[in-house]
């Protein structure tokens, strides 16, 4: 039998019926030392304080729901184990989006920002059943494969200096996807998506902090992505003078 | 992030990243970024230099005798501190933005990338040298 850990929590606390801005609450519990950030949070809402909010499902870093800020740096709280920390750990919700309540943030800017990148495989004429399955090289699948491992926790967005001082950029999760798809030796509308990155808050508002990278647990490496399609963009825009693009995709 | 038409509950106000911008790894992420500002002022020095170049004997010795400046002497100094920050930091992230496959060829070892990279940063850095030293021409 393992033996228990004192920890102190200090845990933003936000009921929007109630507070005008989010305060903290200091929760001193005991707990296993194989226990992950979330196990502790499931213990306090369990037995020490039913209201406390927040948000999680399948505990394997999967699914991407756990993400929040711990000791100032976004985790995803099943994946970050209790040792990483000292005796007082602070847990805020994720940085960069509205908080609906306590550790729960808005996730709908962040859909927003997804769908305006087009992330599916866009063509110009569907193919016919009988021509067969699409064929891929592992080349050609190793080209996008590290881009389409993204679980969609945001993290990435809540360590960005730029999605907090732009409003508009489309972000690093969303930007990775779309160059996802453009290298996607099945797709057919880089031209499209290209015009996106292009625009505001597209690629070229990324000036590099590369901090999404580093906070990703699953290395997906939003800012090569986004470096990779700012080179992509550059090509795209100055062959598009000479090469006639291709037409409707859909 | 905010979502662009009304929100359904009343939130609470974004806040910026934790450690943004004075602690973890963004001091050095806006070093970058700043250092950036030596990158464009140099090229432009360096373009005039080709200016002067081509304007003859006269205007290149001209301008040659305005980087012995004392002022151009210090600039220099603190530039070649920031661009060789700037180079650090970019030569240590660069390989990680490169594709899997450059081209024809799959991407070099990581440790191909910035061999090189290190290997074009100190041969402009000598032929600059030499060059505006007088050694070349």
């Amino acid at each position: 039998m393992s033996q228990k850990l004192k920890k102190t929590f200090i845990v933003t606390r936000f009921d929007p019926d109630k507070d005008e801005v989010p305060k903290t609450q200091t929760y001193e519990i005991e707990v296993e030392p194989d226990w992950k950030i979330l196990d502790a949070l499931n213990h306090i809402k369990d037995t020490v304080d039913p209201t406390l909010s927040h948000r999680w499902s399948c505990r394997m870093a999967v699914c991407g729901s756990c993400g929040m800020t711990v000791n100032g740096e976004p985790k995803l709280t099943c994946k970050d184990p209790m040792s990483d920390y000292g005796d007082t750990i602070e847990v805020a919700p994720l940085a960069n989006f509205p908080v609906v309540r306590d550790l729960v943030v808005e996730l709908e800017g962040f859909m927003e920002r997804f769908q305006e990148v087009k992330p599916w495989i866009m063509v110009a004429k569907e193919r016919a059943v009988e021509e067969g399955t699409t064929q891929q090289s592992p080349d050609e699948l190793a080209d996008f494969k590290q881009f389409s491992m993204c679980i969609n926790c945001m993290l990435c967005y809540a360590a960005c200096p730029v999605v907090s001082n732009e409003p508009d950029f489309i972000g690093p999760a969303a930007l990775a996807l779309g160059h996802r798809y453009n290298q996607d030796s099945r797709d057919e509308g880089a031209h499209v998506r290209n015009e996106i990155f292009r625009g505001e808050g597209g690629v070229f508002s990324c000036s590099f902090a590369n901090e999404c990278s580093e906070v990703c647990p699953k290395s997906v490496n939003p800012s090569g992505a986004i470096q990779q399609a700012k080179l992509g963009n550059v090509i795209d825009w100055a062959t598009s003078f000479v090469v006639k693009r291709g037409g409707d995709v859909s | 992030m905010k979502p662009g038409g009304p929100m359904p509950t009343r939130t609470a106000d974004p806040r910026p990243p934790d450690k943004y911008p004075g602690r973890g790894r963004y001091p050095s992420y806006l070093a970058f970024g700043a250092s950036g500002a030596f990158l464009m002022i140099s090229a432009l020095l360096l373009i005039r230099g080709v200016w002067a170049l081509g304007d003859g004997g006269a205007a290149w010795d001209a301008y040659r005798g305005a980087l012995g400046h004392p002022i151009s002497l210090v600039y220099h100094g603190v530039a070649f501190i920031g661009l060789t920050w700037f180079a650090l930091r970019l030569f240590r992230l660069f390989p990680a933005t490169q594709p899997y496959r450059m081209g024809p060829i799959k991407r070099p070892a990581d440790a191909v990338l910035v061999a090189g990279l290190y290997g074009v940063f100190f041969t402009v850095l000598a032929v600059g040298t030499l060059f505006l030293g007088g050694a070349l021409l």
